[in-house]
């Protein structure tokens, strides 16, 4: 080989010479002032902004095939999207024995050959050989691989038209990117652009960039990137309906969610009644049915507030904070790993629960979090660091948890659907990057104390050390003894901080709607809007506001019309999914739904290390979730993620089967003194006895036909196996035990709607 | 090629399982403890009756208080006989306030320490359960409540509270040897928590109603037991002050402080606004200045300005005052350059580090489990240049706290060269987690040794050797200083018991002794002990604290296993670098394991000395002491030999005949017992009409006699084989420490060195 001519260019830019290039973009610039690249034979093609984005759209580069984490696929490693196009150049050029791309016989080279399944591609097809993008891919080759110069223009942005439209349900919408590069030139990226709907079963994009929505109104946006930008394509999409008697407004998430019913033609259903308002708000804030006593004084009460008064004494009870202890501490990672975490886990544990009873401020509690110091016993928040260890992790957790961000993406590469770099994500990782950490008496357990020096994280792309910044934010000069920890907290509680309040209120906007305006609820970025933007920002400014009050939160939440309407659908709004115009029932969580089970069956669950009684709300830890099949079977967490998808709210046969015929469904509707037993002894008489069950299971008392069934099933005589009459005394406790069965396995029991 | 030697870890490693106990065994002869009293404090000026529980305690036959203001005295029945365990405690009025050590002496001498409270308020014991709110004991304002904490239990109090007055809420427990972890939760009547302490504080309430409310009190864990004990403070407080604290056990941490001479008020305090550069407060040194990490991420910035060549101490207490902090100075020397400042560091000052590695509580001893470092600062300062200087005082554990009662004292001062001390029972190298053996009362064995590890502190610059000395032991014990030498950190007492001593106690000290600036130091020594003989460290922390007095006694119910010292009670010549044949006596009681027992030496530079093995049962043997080795110094100096090794120990047989003499007792009145039964049982039933009432009368008290007499039977064989299944022999493997030995290391001839130096 040595002595003979390299047939690839040394350099991207050694191919064609530099006058070449300049005088194509003055003429273009000249002849077509729209479009910089002419798409005929004769243009060079560019490696950046043509072969790349082939590649890209035929999912070459996907983190799946040959952008495979440091190995590739089969020996062929591309970078993620495209992301190191520099990188790509080299691999696909002068890797391989150069056997990848041969400019004599360009149709013999093995990008195409492997691309089209001309020779076996573990793969497939990817690209038709009668397709643009292959011919483009082989004129690239014949032109001898052409990588484009420095001087070249570079992609701007990419706009889309339209932008923004109400579109009738079930019909279609092309449409149209456009790059824009550096010198003002554009060129038509259509086909070479991808497409995806943030809810598909709204709306569907197809490869080319066909829009199609389906039968269900709402907000929907299609994101389109092409070579690492993105933008939204919002669609609106109207039922029509006409939009009459709404409920009056209680306050402005009433006004912005009616706003948008009546611009997408979606009447809400009336307000719920006084019986479903109080099981409903209970369960969403006290993870617990209301008791018949609370239920009959409520259905009694003339005053005309109370609802307000009634939430405003759930929020004041130990057990919206043992309830809502419970959703944070899972997704804090409060894990038990070893018999020894108890002592962690409790203290832990109990301080959110604590902090949640005092109603401290929300960006304290995350500050104490965040900047603990100390031993676990004497600062609990210090358990967060014993399970969230290395600065990384730490950083993505805090971002995803505390500011609806992954970045999780950024650390080796740019975000894809984000504008964080690994920049950015090593900036956050510097917080973290002066936790110091001392060996306590107990093993496995540190000591954190922050650690005198200037807070730096190295850029592993770069290996440049990187000083801490807020996400979008300035970098900071944070002098060495100050913990930058603080300053991080500090930058999240600011109030122009655009993710901190905005999480929190999305994620409890979820927690009482069912669905989050924004889905999943801890991945908010320009590409993924909220159904209703301006109600989002309406939210987190009043929570700011509120001094960042959790309380006020969930108050002004559940004071809402929105929150009281009833979840019956009208004749239009069944199909709404995501405008709020009716309550979305939601199947109980399974503490919630174990506790109320125990509830009505008038038994317990005996959790280890616990006191008798405890409810499973107030569980510290996942490791309950071994011993009880019910918890497990109904999805409780097991604190591995900050996603609150570890909570699994799907139905399955297994749960079914639980309630139905479990040992410990059964153990409970017979237990001694239990509810069946005693209303089966009780002298008060069977209507009584039903009453209470129904109001202790539905908030409600039975209408006449639930009453005359319940009634003749109870003094229904009952025989045995072998036909003879059973002991009275014992066919009526049976008879209670099977009645409180049938109502447990019903949707109106299982459900908070 | 193969090594001709196995590679030193595995070396190593085959000489750790030699001389490491195996499992099974059993760690160190069994020593008195005093586990539980109940109650655990008692008002000043009252009398109250205190139940003990212990383990190996035996005969109890006094209750001992560090205090002589408290005193006990056995508790009787109705009949005059002495109630077992129970004592009336009797605290004088003028007794002091605060945390004193109680211990019994047993039948093996002086028990471990309990800690016990004489307090100001009225105390109450709770008996009854109070696991809800339905049983919620009322209790008084302005008093104690002493109670146990049941596992997975809630204890529940009520009080009346006023509007407008404020009540200080605390949970003793961690101070008070208890292993609670305290939770303290104020209820509203009916139980919904209104206000919690996790973290063994005090609850400041201010009842927004006058009403009833709930103390809820639990483990953090809801963990419970008889030594889950806890006292439960309920005070009205005037005006806006700090709540009153319930007092503590010292932690061993504070062995350093407060330096000799302090007074008891520091000079001045901090001043805030003082955490940014431009506001620094102005002092002169030396300094004494008091302050608090208050509030959270406080740094208290002070300026000073200092001499080249100067040298300043610097010294922060707050973690020894009881707190949970971290001090941390750091200084700094100002430059101006054209209006600009900069700062150069001087000095970062952290924490007083142990000068020996202590214990990680792991499965093996890599140290003693005793910490006299603390997260505290003491450091030097060198000036290198004139000009003015910036100290800040911040707490590493402060960023998030807002804790005012977090407090502080700074001294700055010129060098004041001194040494505290601390001492602890040595114990030996275990395995398996087992830390029982430190919670070791000086009990001797009438023949045997114990030795007390010696710790010092050293303050200012001070390297100088120090002198142990032990002073008021009972008759029959002696005890020996194995100096710390110049520059290191560790020496020995070495207490021996005569093989005919008689029981005896008495309340020891110890001092060193050392030249400071030519003239004579003396200072005390203060004894650490552990909280609870912990079976298993990876379960259970053990928790040191340092005790209030030096007890040491003497028993004669056993002897020691072995009694091994130098053949001669003399001083042992020898020539600087020649080597020193030592021959060695040795007493052999007890039934020891293998063949040999591997020995080494404490004493200043001798711990250097290459082990060597005693055959068992050997009478004699000799110990050669190679001083060219050891590079031994001319000079006195004191040593004692030890080494581990299994012995079968049989726990208290003498109890065995007793037992079987009263089991054979109770079967004898079960019998008689029996007879006169069914004697009077048949006579009931053969009775006539008319004294049918009066014979079933009878039949029925004699039947109950009877089963009572088979409740003593059935105790009594209980007991039996509780003493019996105790006394059966079993391996225990334990330290074993020779009497001092005395060597002199003369000088070399001069013409020897002459000779040595020419060649």
């Amino acid at each position: 080989m040595s002595g003979t001519a390299d047939p690839i260019p040394m350099s991207p830019s050694h191919r064609f010479p530099e006058f070449f290039l300049v005088a194509l973009v003055a003429l273009s610039a000249l002849l077509f002032s729209n479009v910089v690249f002419a798409e005929d034979e004769e243009r060079p093609v560019h490696f950046v902004h043509d072969v790349v984005p082939i590649l890209t759209k035929a999912h070459c580069n996907s983190g799946s095939c040959h952008a495979k984490a440091d190995v590739g696929q089969r020996g062929f490693r591309l970078s993620l999207l495209g992301f190191e196009p520099q990188e790509d150049y080299e691999h696909i050029v002068k890797e391989a024995k150069g056997r990848r791309v041969f400019p004599n016989a360009p149709e013999q080279s093995l990008l195409v050959l492997k691309a089209a399944n001309l020779v076996p591609h573990g793969g497939g097809s990817k690209l038709d050989p009668e397709s643009e993008n292959y011919k483009t891919l082989v004129r690239w080759i014949s032109q001898g691989m052409p990588y484009g110069k420095e001087s070249d223009p570079t992609l701007a942005s990419i706009e889309i038209d339209p932008k923004r439209m109400v579109m009738e349900t079930n019909t279609k919408q092309q449409l149209r990117v456009t790059a824009h590069y550096s010198d003002g030139t554009k060129r038509d990226v259509t086909e070479l652009a991808l497409y995806e709907a943030n809810n598909k079963s709204m709306a569907e994009a197809s490869e080319s960039g066909l829009v199609e929505t389906s039968d269900l109104p709402g907000n929907v946006a299609v994101m389109v990137r092409y070579s690492g930008q993105v933008s939204v394509f919002s669609v609106s999409i109207p039922l029509g309906a006409p939009v009459e008697n709404l409920p009056p407004e209680n306050n402005f998430i009433d006004k912005l969610v009616f706003a948008n019913l009546k611009e997408i033609g979606v009447p809400p259903s009336p307000v719920c009644d006084d019986a479903t308002f109080l099981r409903r708000v209970t369960l969403d804030i006290a993870g617990r049915l209301p008791t018949p006593e609370e239920t009959s004084a409520f259905l009694d009460s003339k005053a005309p507030d109370k609802r307000d008064v009634v939430i405003d004494s759930l929020l004041d009870s130990p057990d919206y904070a043992d309830y809502f202890a419970n959703k944070w501490t899972a997704l804090l990672k409060n894990k038990r790993e070893s018999k020894a975490d108890i002592t962690a886990n409790f203290a832990f544990h109990s301080w959110v629960r604590d902090s949640l009873l005092e109603n401290k401020p929300y960006d304290e509690i995350v500050k104490q979090i965040l900047a603990a110091t100390g031993t676990i016993v004497e600062n609990p928040p210090v358990a967060w660091y014993k399970r969230v260890t290395l600065p990384k992790q730490q950083l993505e957790d805090v971002a995803q948890l505390f500011l609806g961000v992954r970045m999780q993406c950024a650390q080796c590469h740019h975000h894809p659907f984000e504008r964080w770099s690994q920049h950015d994500y090593y900036s956050l990782a510097a917080f973290f990057s002066q936790v110091g950490r001392k060996p306590t008496a107990i093993a496995g357990e540190d000591l954190i104390f922050h650690k005198r020096g200037v807070a730096k994280f190295e850029n592993k792309k770069t290996g440049e050390p990187v000083k801490p910044a807020g996400l979008g934010g300035p970098t900071l000069e944070i002098a060495p003894d100050d913990d930058p920890r603080l300053q991080l907290a500090n930058w999240m509680s600011e109030e122009s901080n655009p993710f901190f309040a905005k999480v929190l209120m999305n994620r409890y906007w979820k927690h009482f709607f069912k669905r989050g305006l924004v889905e999943p609820e801890d991945d908010i970025r320009d590409t993924n809007p909220a159904t209703n933007p301006e109600l989002l920002d309406a939210l987190a400014n009043h929570f700011v506001e509120s001094g960042f009050d959790l309380k006020e939160a969930v108050r002004v939440l559940t004071r809402s019309q929105t929150y009281q309407l009833s979840s019956k659908p009208n004749e239009h709004n069944a199909v709404d999914r995501q405008n709020f115009s009716h309550f979305y029932p939601k199947r109980m969580q399974a503490e919630v739904l174990l506790d109320s089970i125990d509830h009505l069956a008038g038994s317990s669950t005996d959790f280890a290390d616990l006191p008798p009684g405890t409810r499973a709300i107030a569980l510290p830890d996942n490791s309950y979730n071994a011993s009880s099949a019910f918890l497990k079977v109904f999805g409780r967490p097991e604190g591995a993620s900050v996603c609150e998808c570890e909570r699994v709210q799907a139905s399955s046969l297994a749960q079914s089967l639980h309630l139905m015929n479990s040992n410990e469904v059964k153990a409970k509707l017979a237990k001694s003194a239990g509810r069946a037993d005693l209303l089966s002894k009780s002298e008060k008489g069977d209507v009584d006895g039903i009453h209470e069950i129904y109001l202790t299971a539905f908030s409600r008392l039975p209408d006449g036909e639930e009453l005359s069934i319940a009634e003749e099933y109870l003094t229904k005589p009952r025989t045995d196996a072998a036909g003879r009459p059973v002991d009275p005394k014992v066919a009526k406790r049976k008879a209670y035990e099977d009645l409180i069965w049938a109502i447990m396995n019903t949707k109106e029991f299982l459900y908070n709607h | 090629m193969f090594r001709k030697f196995a590679p030193l870890p595995i070396v190593a490693l085959l000489a750790l399982w030699l001389v490491t106990p195996s499992y099974g065994q059993l760690v160190c002869l069994p020593a008195p403890h005093l586990l539980t009293m109940m109650p655990m404090g008692a008002q000043a000026g009252t009398t109250v009756e205190v139940t003990i529980t212990g383990e190996h305690i035996e005969d109890v036959t006094q209750l001992l208080f560090s205090n002589p203001k408290i005193t006990a005295n056995p508790a009787t029945d109705a009949a005059g006989k002495v109630v077992e365990n129970k004592f009336f405690v009797t605290v004088a009025a003028d007794a002091p306030t605060g945390v004193h050590d109680a211990r019994v002496i047993s039948r093996l001498g002086v028990s471990s320490p309990r800690a016990f409270t004489v307090g100001a308020m009225p105390e109450v014991t709770i008996t009854e359960p109070n696991a809800s709110v339905e049983t919620a004991k009322a209790i008084a304002v302005n008093s104690v409540s002493n109670a146990v904490m049941p596992k997975r239990s809630i204890g529940f109090y009520s009080f009346e509270a006023e509007k407008g007055k404020r009540y200080a809420v605390e949970c003793a427990a961690v101070g008070i040897d208890s292993k609670l972890t305290p939770v303290v939760i104020i209820a509203d009547a009916k139980g919904r928590d209104l206000m919690v302490n996790r973290t063994g504080g005090v609850i400041d309430f201010s009842p927004a109603e006058s009403g009833s409310y709930l103390v809820k009190v639990n483990d953090l864990t809801y963990q419970g037991s008889a030594r889950h004990f806890y006292r439960l403070a309920l005070q009205e407080m005037e005006g806006n002050g700090p709540p009153p604290r319930h007092p503590s056990t010292a932690k061993v941490s504070s062995t350093s402080w407060p330096p000799v001479g302090l007074p008891a008020k520091p000079g001045a305090a901090e001043a805030e606004p003082n955490d940014e550069a431009d506001r620094a407060q102005k002092i002169t040194l030396p300094c004494d200045i008091s302050g608090s990490f208050y509030p959270a991420a406080d740094v208290d910035t002070f300026e000073f300005s200092a001499k080249k060549g100067e040298v300043w101490w610097v010294e922060v207490a707050s973690e020894r005052l009881g707190l949970p902090t971290d001090p941390f100075v750091l200084v700094q020397g100002i430059t101006q350059k054209e209006g600009k400042e900069t700062l150069t560091d001087v000095a970062e000052l952290y924490d007083i580090e142990s000068p020996v590695k202590i214990s990680s509580n792991g499965y093996s001893y890599d140290g003693p489990p005793y910490n006299v470092g603390s997260p505290d600062v003491l450091g030097k300062v060198e000036i290198k240049e004139d000009g003015v200087y910036r100290l800040q005082v911040r707490d590493l554990f402060g960023g998030t706290r807002n804790e005012p009662a977090n407090e502080y004292r700074l001294l700055v001062r010129k060098a004041q060269p001194d040494f505290a001390l601390a001492a602890w029972a040595v114990h030996m190298t275990l395995r398996n987690g087992d830390r029982a053996a430190f919670s070791k009362p000086m009990a001797l064995r009438a023949g045997g040794a114990m030795t007390l590890e010696v710790l010092t502190v050293r303050r200012d610059g001070f390297e100088g050797e120090i002198e142990l000395e032990m002073k008021g032991l009972p008759p029959g014990v002696t005890a020996t200083g194995l100096r710390i030498p110049a520059k290191k950190s560790v020496g020995h007492i070495v207490l021996t018991a005569d093989e005919n001593a008689k029981p005896g106690f008495s309340l020891a000290t110890i001092t060193g002794s050392a030249t400071i600036n030519e003239a004579t130091v003396t200072r005390p020594c203060r004894l650490a002990s552990m909280e609870w003989p912990v079976k298993d460290a990876k379960q259970e922390i053990p928790s040191p604290r340092l005790v209030g007095n030096i007890p040491v006694s003497v028993s004669d119910s056993e002897k020691a296993p072995i009694t091994f010292s130098a053949a001669e009670d003399k001083v042992w010549e020898v020539t600087e670098g020649e080597t020193l044949t030592l021959p060695l006596k040795a007493t052999w009681r007890g039934d020891f394991t293998g063949t040999s027992i591997k020995v080494k030496a404490y004493g200043d530079g001798f711990g250097r000395l290459k082990d060597f093995e005693i055959p068992l049962k050997s009478a004699t043997h000799d110990a050669v002491i190679d001083l060219a080795a050891l590079k031994t110094p001319p000079g006195e100096y004191t040593i004692a030999f030890y080494g581990g090794a299994v012995a079968k120990y049989s726990y208290h047989p003498d109890a065995v005949p007793v037992a079987e003499a009263a089991k054979k007792k109770a079967e004898e009145a079960a019998t008689v017992a029996a007879a006169e039964a069914k004697k009077l049982t048949d006579a009931a039933a053969k009775a006539p009409e008319d004294k049918k009432a009066e014979a079933a009368a009878e039949a029925k008290a004699a039947t109950e006699k009877q089963k009572l007499a088979e409740k003593a039977k059935a105790d009594a064989e209980k007991e039996l084989k509780v003493v019996t299944t105790a006394a059966a022999p079993k391996d225990r493997v334990d330290i074993y420490v020779s009497k001092p030995v005395r060597i002199s290391v003369k000088p070399k001839p001069a013409d020897t060195v002459a000779t040595a130096e020419k060649k």
